[in-house]
C-alpha cells in the first residue's frame, strides 16, 4: 500500500479544453498547497484526486485506493469543494448526519460525528437553522465540517479560506496544522499566497494546466536560476558591508534599508555569499540576523507564473 | 446483500424520498394523479343527479315498477299491452311523422315517446301508429360499464399519460435534477459505490411514485363505487371479482413505476433535455399495437395492458386502426408479462448502473 497521493502522466480535457496535462506528482503528508492563477487547473488536480472527474489519460491513486472506488477511496478522504450548493431544506446538522449516514454508520455513531465535526468549525450555535440561510463563511465552514467528519487521513479542500473573517481564518489554520501534525496529508488551494506561505509544507505550483514547480519552497526556490537569490542583513554598518560585498564580485545589486541598520542584497552565488560574510563577521562587523527575502511562495510564484492574479 | 450497502441504501432513501415526496416543482404530478379521482367524483354527483330525475319519474308513476317490469316491455307490443304491464307513461310527448309512400304521397304516422321509471333505471320507448318500435333500458348502476369505463380511464390516462409523466417528472430529476441544482457532489463524496446510490435513488422515487399513484388508485376505487347502494358495492367487491380488480389495478400501477422509473432513471442520466427521449418513449408507446412482435416486447404499455383485468370491448363499426389500439391483439399470461416489465425495468437499471459509474461532477458544462 502507498503512502503517496500519486499522479502518474496525468491528463484531463474536457472536450478540447485542457484540464491538467502531463501531471506527474508524489504528494506526501503534510500540508501541501496548490498555487496557481483561475484556470491553472487546480480544482481539476483536486477533483481528479476525488474521483469527481476521470483522467483523460494516465493514472491517479490516493494511499493506494483507486479514485473509482469511492466506498474505499471517501473513508480515507474528505473533500471541501468550492461547490456553493447543499441538498435543499437541510439544517447544518441535518447536513452532516445525512452525510455520514451515507457511510452506513448507525443514527447514534452518525450523530455523535456531526457533532464533533460541527464542535471543530464552531458552527454549534448555527447547527440547527437551515444551510439555506447561512452567510458565505458558515457554508464555508459547514462544507470543511463535512470534509473532516469522518475523521480522513487525507484532507482535500478547495479554496477552503474564501470567505472566513480573520478569527476563523486562523482557527482553520490551526485545524489544517493539527490534522497535519497528525500525519494527514492536506491538500490546499489558495489564492492567498502569504497564508499559503504561513501554513504549507511543500507548494504545487500550477500554469495553465501544467505543473511548474513542486517540492518544499526553499528547494523551489534554489532551482530558479534565472531570479538572484535576495538575502536581507541586519548588521550596524550596512554600507562597509556592501562595499566588501562587492568587491567579492558575487553580488548583482545591494539597497541599504531606510534605518542604515540593514541591506538587501540580490546574488548569483548565495554559497560565495555567505562564504564571504563569515570573512567579513571576523573584521568586526556586527551582523544581526541574516533572512532570505524571496523564498516564499509569493515570490516563486511571481518568478514562475507571473504576478498578475496573485493576492497578497 | 452486504449489511452497510443496505444501511447505504436506506440513508438514500430517507433523503430522496422526503425530497422528491415534497418537491415544489413534483406538484403537477399530484394534479395528475388526482384527476381521475376528480373525474369520478364528478361522475358520482352526476349519477346521484340522474337517479334524483328518475326517481322523481317513478313517483309520478301510475305503478310502483320494478326492474322486471321495465325488462318485460319488447319491440312490436301494441300501447295497451306496455299500459298493462307499466302502466300510463308518467312522461310522455306526441309528435306527427309525414312518411312518403309510393306515388309520391304521403301518410301521416302518429308517434309517441313514453318514459317509464323504477327509480334507477330509465325506459325510453319509441311508440309508432300504436306499436313499439323502439325500447331503450338505461341503468345509472350498471356495474359491468362502469367497469369498463373504469378500465378505460386506468389504461388510456392513468397508465399512459398520469403514472408515465408522473416517472418521468420524478425518475428523471432524480440525478439530473441534482446536476441542474449543483448538488451532486454530496452524495459523490461519501464513501457509497455508485451503483449502490443509484439502487437507492430507484428505490426512493419507486416508493415515492408507488405512494402517490397507488393511493390515488385506492381513491379511483372508492369513488368510483362511490354512487353505488351498500349491497351494490359489496356484490361487486366480494362476489363480482371487484376487489380483486382493484389489487391487479394496484399491482400494474406498482409494475408501471418500475418499469417507466427505470426507463426514465437511465434516460435523466444519458440525456440532458428530457423533452427528446419523452416524446420518443411517448410515441414507442403509443405505436405499440402496430409494432412486429418482437419490436412490442420492448415496451412496457405491452406487459401492462396484457395484465390489465378488464378487456375492453371495441364497439362494433369501430375502425381497424382504433380497434386495435383499444384491444390487446396478443395478450400474454400474467407471469410472463410481470416478467417482461422486470426484465425490461432490470435492463434498464444496468445501463443506469454502468452510467453512473462513468459520471463525472463537471456543472459548467451542463
Amino acid at each position: 500500500m502507498s503512502d503517496r497521493i500519486i499522479f502518474e502522466d496525468v491528463s484531463k480535457f474536457y472536450g478540447e479544453i485542457l484540464g491538467v496535462n502531463r501531471v506527474n506528482l508524489s504528494v506526501p503528508p503534510g500540508i501541501t498547497a496548490l498555487v496557481g492563477p483561475n484556470g491553472s487547473g487546480k480544482t481539476t488536480l483536486m477533483n481528479l484526486m476525488t474521483g469527481l472527474v476521470r483522467p483523460s489519460r494516465g493514472r491517479v491513486q490516493v494511499l493506494g485506493y483507486r479514485t473509482d472506488d469511492p466506498e474505499n477511496l471517501f473513508k480515507i478522504v474528505g473533500y471541501s469543494t468550492q461547490f456553493d450548493s447543499f441538498p435543499k431544506g437541510l439544517t447544518g446538522f441535518e447536513f452532516l448526519y445525512s452525510f455520514l449516514r451515507l457511510t452506513g454508520e448507525d443514527s447514534a455513531i452518525c450523530q455523535q460525528m456531526a457533532w464533533r465535526a460541527i464542535e471543530r468549525v464552531n458552527m454549534g450555535e448555527a447547527a440547527s437553522r437551515k444551510v439555506a440561510g447561512y452567510s458565505k463563511g458558515m457554508r464555508q465552514r459547514i462544507r470543511l465540517a463535512q470534509a473532516l467528519a469522518h475523521d480522513p487521513k487525507v484532507l482535500v479542500l478547495d479554496e477552503p479560506l474564501n470567505g472566513l473573517d480573520p478569527l476563523a481564518r486562523a482557527e482553520m489554520i490551526a485545524l489544517f496544522r493539527s490534522a497535519a501534525a497528525q500525519g494527514c496529508y492536506v491538500i490546499i488551494s489558495s489564492h492567498i499566497l502569504h497564508e499559503v506561505d504561513v501554513i504549507s509544507d511543500q507548494v504545487i505550483l500550477l500554469s495553465n494546466g501544467y505543473v511548474v514547480a513542486e517540492g518544499q519552497i526553499q528547494s523551489v526556490r534554489s532551482e530558479i536560476q534565472e531570479h538572484p537569490t535576495e538575502i536581507m542583513i541586519r548588521c550596524n554598518r550596512p554600507r562597509e558591508l556592501a562595499a566588501k560585498m562587492f568587491e567579492a564580485e558575487h553580488a548583482i545589486e545591494i539597497s541599504i534599508h531606510k534605518d542604515e541598520h540593514g541591506l538587501l542584497l540580490k546574488t548569483r552565488d548565495s554559497d560565495r555569499f555567505y562564504l564571504a560574510l563569515n570573512d567579513l563577521a571576523r573584521n568586526g562587523i556586527e551582523i544581526e540576523s541574516i533572512a532570505p527575502a524571496d523564498d516564499d511562495v509569493l515570490s516563486v510564484y511571481e518568478y514562475l507564473i507571473g504576478n498578475d492574479e496573485v493576492v497578497r | 446483500m452486504n449489511r452497510i450497502w443496505w444501511a447505504q441504501i436506506k440513508a438514500v432513501i430517507r433523503l430522496e424520498f422526503r425530497k422528491t415526496l415534497f418537491a415544489r416543482r413534483g406538484l403537477w404530478i399530484y394534479v395528475l394523479a388526482i384527476l381521475p379521482v376528480l373525474l369520478y367524483i364528478a361522475f358520482a354527483f352526476a349519477v346521484a343527479n340522474r337517479q334524483h330525475h328518475s326517481e322523481g319519474i317513478a313517483r309520478r308513476g301510475e305503478k310502483t315498477l320494478t326492474y322486471q317490469d321495465l325488462t318485460a316491455v319488447r319491440s312490436g307490443m301494441t300501447k295497451d299491452q306496455v299500459i298493462a304491464i307499466l302502466g300510463k307513461a308518467p312522461v310522455a310527448s306526441h309528435w306527427t311523422e309525414d312518411r312518403p309512400v309510393e306515388n309520391g304521397q304521403k301518410v301521416k304516422i302518429a308517434h309517441e315517446d313514453l318514459q317509464y321509471s323504477d327509480g334507477r333505471s330509465d325506459l325510453y320507448l319509441g311508440v309508432a301508429d300504436g306499436k313499439v318500435d323502439y325500447v331503450a333500458l338505461n341503468s345509472s348502476n350498471d356495474l359491468g360499464q362502469d367497469a369498463t369505463m373504469f378500465a378505460g380511464v386506468f389504461q388510456f390516462f392513468f397508465l399512459r399519460l398520469a403514472i408515465f409523466f408522473g416517472c418521468l417528472g420524478i425518475f428523471m430529476n432524480l440525478f439530473r435534477g441534482e446536476i441542474l441544482d449543483r448538488s451532486l457532489h454530496f452524495y459523490f463524496l461519501a464513501p457509497v459505490r455508485r451503483d449502490v446510490l443509484m439502487t437507492g435513488k430507484f428505490l426512493a422515487g419507486l416508493l415515492a411514485t408507488c405512494t402517490i399513484f397507488v393511493t390515488s388508485e385506492i381513491l379511483q376505487t372508492g369513488t368510483f363505487l362511490w354512487h353505488f347502494t351498500a349491497a351494490e358495492q359489496n356484490i361487486y367487491l366480494y362476489h363480482n371479482h371487484g376487489l380483486e380488480h382493484a389489487a391487479i389495478y394496484a399491482g400494474v400501477t406498482v409494475l408501471a413505476c418500475v418499469g417507466y422509473g427505470a426507463f426514465f432513471l437511465v434516460a435523466g442520466m444519458v440525456f440532458r433535455n428530457p423533452i427528446a427521449p419523452a416524446a420518443a418513449a411517448l410515441i414507442w408507446e403509443g405505436i405499440n399495437p402496430f409494432l412486429p412482435n418482437i419490436l412490442k416486447q420492448f415496451s412496457i404499455i405491452y406487459y401492462l395492458k396484457s395484465l390489465c383485468p378488464v378487456e375492453i370491448p371495441v364497439a362494433p363499426g369501430t375502425s381497424p386502426f382504433f380497434a386495435l389500439l383499444v384491444s390487446n391483439a396478443e395478450p400474454i399470461s400474467a407471469p410472463l408479462a410481470i416478467l417482461g416489465v422486470l426484465v425490461v425495468a432490470c435492463i434498464a437499471l444496468y445501463i443506469s448502473a454502468v452510467q453512473v459509474r462513468r459520471m463525472e461532477v463537471n456543472y459548467t458544462t451542463e
